[in-house]
């Protein structure tokens, strides 16, 4: 779908997109952050998109994100968490600082947090999160139900924000 | 709405959880959701974004993959009842106590798997594992090892030289203190005495925290680290100087004397302590180590005094 067909999705799924960002809490910002998706979305690089609607759906989603965050504070913590976490391994990096050592300690945590959850868990939430494999799929692939595969990753994923969330508080 | 806060909260993750399904397409009955209640969204906002974060901890290689098959243990070992505390051991400091109660202390129990060889001082022995990989134990060492994964190893003490069978796809791991070392050749010595890690390389490299420092210690490099304490030291070795005690040669190059005096202990078997006012010396040369191992007999090498103070060896300023 070229650019202009994006554009026809996008005219004729104006209000059903507008709805969403109002659901999303946009409130009277709602049209200006729906041409700001637009702006967006005409933009980016155009590849072939197969599910336009979707697509459209995703950006929006993305786009309410974006503004939550730039709602919070940005703490110092986030810019650490993130500083620490691009580090790349086997970089030969002068160590020192104390960030350093945070981001080791927050590895490591996140780490175990993950291991005690036990292995199959541990091992579905990587296929999920990491491999972007769905959860049917992944029913599949361990050979257990799909209600097994999303408790599973119930526990995995809020697992792992609480403990994004507490490095947060400090 | 009087919906319960901890519903709400498992449904904003279940819906975090489905939109990162690659084929999701449920958004009229997520607008729904949203819509019923304002508090969802941001609910669901603070979960998505801080599921979003996670993504940098995810690419730092943290999550690498479930262990493999488990080997069989081998004879003359020791099962751990409290397993998995040492490995743990670096709980400590305010972000860990913070989350102490969030991860829980299952996992200390739940490690059966892991097992300890150990030496007294003045013993050595070698230990093959499965894959062929070497560990050969100065005196006084404990490791302890992991049956689930013969590619994983903790230093606990002591001294261990590591002759590692090398396999891309799963690197052998050493922990040490608050630190692990990835291989990335073959052999290589750890020494692990009090709150103090030193590593020498005799063959390829080691990774050093390969998650944060990273780094990278080439054949011919030393690194000695305190827990702790960021400050990391790296120098030269001779590469065939590197775990010179299985052969009862102690090769120095600057090595203060209390370094010198804890491989003493480890080789004799003896108690060997340096005096505080010569601790801090630096000692080149090398110590040639016989069955009859007389501790005395290295004071001239040494440049010290040594004498017998109880069961303990003391090496103390040269008195005139």
């Amino acid at each position: 779908m070229s650019s202009t067909g994006l554009e026809a999705v996008f005219l004729s799924s104006r209000d059903r997109l507008l709805a969403f960002l109002r659901a999303h809490g946009a409130g009277d910002a709602a049209e200006d952050l729906l041409q700001e998706l637009w702006l967006k979305v005409s933009s980016a690089p155009a590849g072939p998109i197969a599910q336009p609607l979707s697509y459209l759906y995703r950006a929006a989603n993305n786009l309410m994100l974006d503004r939550y965050r730039s709602q919070q504070q940005a703490s110092k913590r986030d810019q650490d968490w993130t500083e620490a976490a691009t580090t790349v391994p086997g970089q030969s990096d002068e160590p020192s600082t104390e960030r350093r050592l945070i981001a080791r300690e927050q590895l490591r945590l996140a780490q175990a947090a993950l291991d005690a959850l036990g292995e199959r868990p541990a091992a579905i939430f990587r296929r999920h999160r990491i491999d972007g494999v769905g959860q049917r799929e992944i029913a599949g692939e361990f050979g257990v139900s799909i209600s097994t595969v999303e408790s599973d990753l119930r526990r995995a994923y809020r697992a792992m924000i609480e403990l994004r969330s507490r490095f947060d508080e400090g | 709405m009087a919906e319960d806060r901890h519903d709400m909260e498992t449904a904003a993750l279940d819906w975090v959880i489905r939109l990162r399904d690659p084929g999701f397409d449920g958004w009229e009955e997520f607008e729904a959701w949203l819509a019923a209640d304002p508090a969802r969204a941001e609910a669901y906002h603070r979960l998505a974004t801080a599921d979003q974060d996670m993504a940098g901890l995810l690419a730092a290689g943290l999550l690498a993959a479930a262990p493999p098959v488990p080997a069989e243990a081998p004879a003359n070992v020791v099962p751990l009842r409290r397993a998995g505390f040492t490995r743990r051991a670096w709980l400590g400091g305010a972000i860990a106590a913070s989350v102490a109660g969030l991860v829980g202390f299952g996992m200390i129990e739940r490690q059966p798997s892991l097992y300890q060889i150990e030496t007294a001082p003045g013993m050595r022995r070698t230990v093959t594992l499965d894959d062929g990989s070497r560990i050969a134990l100065n005196g006084g060492t404990r490791i302890t090892l992991d049956r689930k994964d013969a590619r994983h190893a903790t230093l606990d003490r002591g001294e261990a030289l590591f002759d590692v069978v090398h396999d891309e796809k799963a690197p052998f791991k050493v922990l040490v203190g608050d630190a692990t070392l990835v291989d990335v050749g073959t052999s290589f010595n750890v020494v692990r005495d009090g709150r103090v890690t030193a590593v020498q390389v005799a063959e390829g490299a080691v990774v050093y925290n390969p998650d944060s420092e990273a780094v990278r210690l080439d054949a011919g490099r030393r690194l000695r680290a305190v827990d702790g304490d960021p400050h990391i030291e790296l120098a030269a070795v001779a590469p065939d100087a590197v775990a010179g005690w299985r052969e009862g040669r102690l090769i120095y190059d600057g090595q203060t004397m209390a370094d010198v005096a804890a491989d003493l202990s480890r080789w004799s078997g003896e108690t060997v302590r340096a005096d505080p006012r010569v601790a801090g010396q630096r000692f080149r040369g090398v110590l040639s180590l016989g069955r009859d191992h007389d501790v005395a007999g290295l004071a001239a090498l040494l440049d010290v005094d040594v004498r017998r103070s109880g069961r303990e060896w003391i090496l103390s300023p040269r008195t005139p």
